[in-house]
């Protein structure tokens, strides 16, 4: 799957995030905010690092201004902006949990 | 008895009633109403009004929450749903101007602050990354010397008036970067303008033409709507631009001095030319200083040559006489423009390395040497 358009999923409410991607050349660029990232910045990192790895993401820049959201909130809203960026869908739903 | 705070998309156009209650909200804040803005959000608690922000393309505007439900955190929900919706209308980058009491406010909702005039306002947009990242790639462009030159231009269109300029800048510092300014809200498109200056500068060495950005004399950074409401305000419409270039752009390039013309003309641009002696300069600033230095424009005669001039006489057609304060390539770009009844063999084809230049993308600048 590849990052060809910019968007947005998630909110800014308290244990939500938001997340916003966008296309780039090559790597991924995670841009992270959180009220939480001395104790959970890297945590937060590493969930989202591994989620697109598991969509087969390894090009896009993503920004995230969590808000102290659990784990399968991050890969939710992750699987979201994902598959609203993607050109297609090819990730196995199963595979994600 | 709990009603829910719901959200709302109202037109203020087709929606008077809708539209007449966002007035009311926004006035018990001590905030106007805005008519350019094109939509807004509203937060509704039964059938009240309690919450408000609008978009202007992808400026926000009239954001304002009920003075007694303030600290409720409606502002998230509020900019949860400007986010969204500026999305679905294509805008993704996002600006705001507040009172710099609401910074932290705005922080929560995802907002960074670029710059403040300090207890005036403060100048913020939606990404951590925006003008760091911008002046990142700046960054990359830096030439050596010990006087870097800098010129923003409109070019609207290119005149010998600006060659003047180039000329003199380029003889008066050891590198220049020279930018055109991107909004299209110009006579000329951006398009036009930059094919113009590169054209019209191509033979002059020492000088790196770059793109406009939204971080440059833009609707975002020069826009003068949140100064109207506030007299005292008035005098430092042009500070949040002219910070940004001292506080970003300039120490990205090295920038040391900055060219512009005299403007007898067009009093908002004489109010620049005297604002950016203030607020390049100011020492109380962490920023190195940047010297201006304003140069007298050339004259066609008795008249200085002007861009304005130049408009005036296309609406006549009076291309004889542009054609004395215009380049050719400038002049060949208004007759294939603007020319009514016009036949092709007429018109010189702009050269084609102008065109191959245009199509590239990015924030790419274009070496000239």
């Amino acid at each position: 799957m590849k990052i060809v358009r910019e968007a947005l999923a998630g909110t800014l409410e308290s244990s939500d995030l938001m997340v916003r991607i966008a296309p780039r050349d090559a790597g991924l660029e995670i841009v992270l905010q959180s009220e939480v990232i001395h104790q959970f910045g890297a945590q937060i990192e590493a969930v989202a690092r591994e989620t697109l790895e598991k969509l087969g993401i390894d090009a896009a820049q993503v920004i995230i201004e969590d808000k102290g959201a659990l784990d399968c909130v991050i890969r939710a809203r992750l699987q979201t902006v994902v598959r609203r960026a993607a050109d297609e869908w090819t990730a196995d739903w199963s595979v994600l949990a | 008895m709990t009603d829910e705070v719901q959200p709302y998309r109202v037109d203020p156009i087709s929606e008077p009633e809708a539209a007449t209650e966002i007035k009311a909200l926004l006035a018990a804040c001590d905030l106007s109403y805005e008519a350019t803005v094109e939509v807004f959000v509203v937060l509704r608690r039964g059938r009240r009004t309690i919450a408000c922000a609008g978009l202007d393309k992808n400026i926000v505007k009239c954001a304002a929450i009920s003075p007694e439900l303030q600290g409720e955190s409606l502002s998230l929900l509020l900019m949860t749903e400007i986010a969204h919706l500026a999305h679905e209308r294509g805008h993704t980058h996002l600006f705001l101007y507040t009172k710099p009491d609401n910074v932290d406010r705005f922080r929560a909702c995802g907002f960074y602050k670029v710059v403040e005039v300090p207890g005036v306002v403060a100048f913020m947009e939606n990404t951590p990354i925006g003008v760091r990242g911008y002046c990142a790639s700046l960054k990359t462009l830096r030439q050596p010397g010990a006087v870097i030159g800098a010129i923003v231009m409109n070019a609207n269109p290119f005149t010998y008036g600006h060659r003047h300029l180039v000329e003199y800048a380029v003889a008066n510092c050891d590198h220049l970067h020279l930018f055109v300014v991107a909004e299209d809200t110009s006579f000329f498109s951006y398009r036009d303008r930059y094919a113009m200056v590169k054209a019209g500068i191509s033979d002059l060495p020492r000088l790196t033409l770059h793109p406009g950005s939204e971080y440059m004399v833009s609707r975002a950074t020069f826009s003068s709507y949140f100064f109207k409401e506030k007299n005292a305000a008035a005098d430092s419409f042009t500070a949040i631009d002219l910070l940004v270039f001292r506080n970003f752009i300039a120490p990205a390039l090295g920038i040391t001095r900055r060219f512009v013309g005299t403007e007898p003309f067009c009093k908002t641009t004489n109010k620049y030319n005297r604002d950016m002696m203030h607020w390049l300069r100011r020492p109380d600033s962490p920023f190195p200083p940047i010297e201006v230095v304003e140069i007298p424009r050339i004259a066609n005669g008795e008249v200085p040559i002007s861009a304005s001039e130049v408009r005036s006489l296309l609406a006549a057609e009076r291309f004889a006489e542009i054609g004395r304060l215009v380049p050719p390539f400038t002049l060949a770009v208004l007759r294939d423009k603007h020319r009514p009844g016009r036949t092709a063999s007429q018109i010189p084809d702009p050269p084609t390395w102008v065109e191959n230049a245009l199509s590239k993308k990015g924030q790419d600048s274009y070496e000239d040497s």
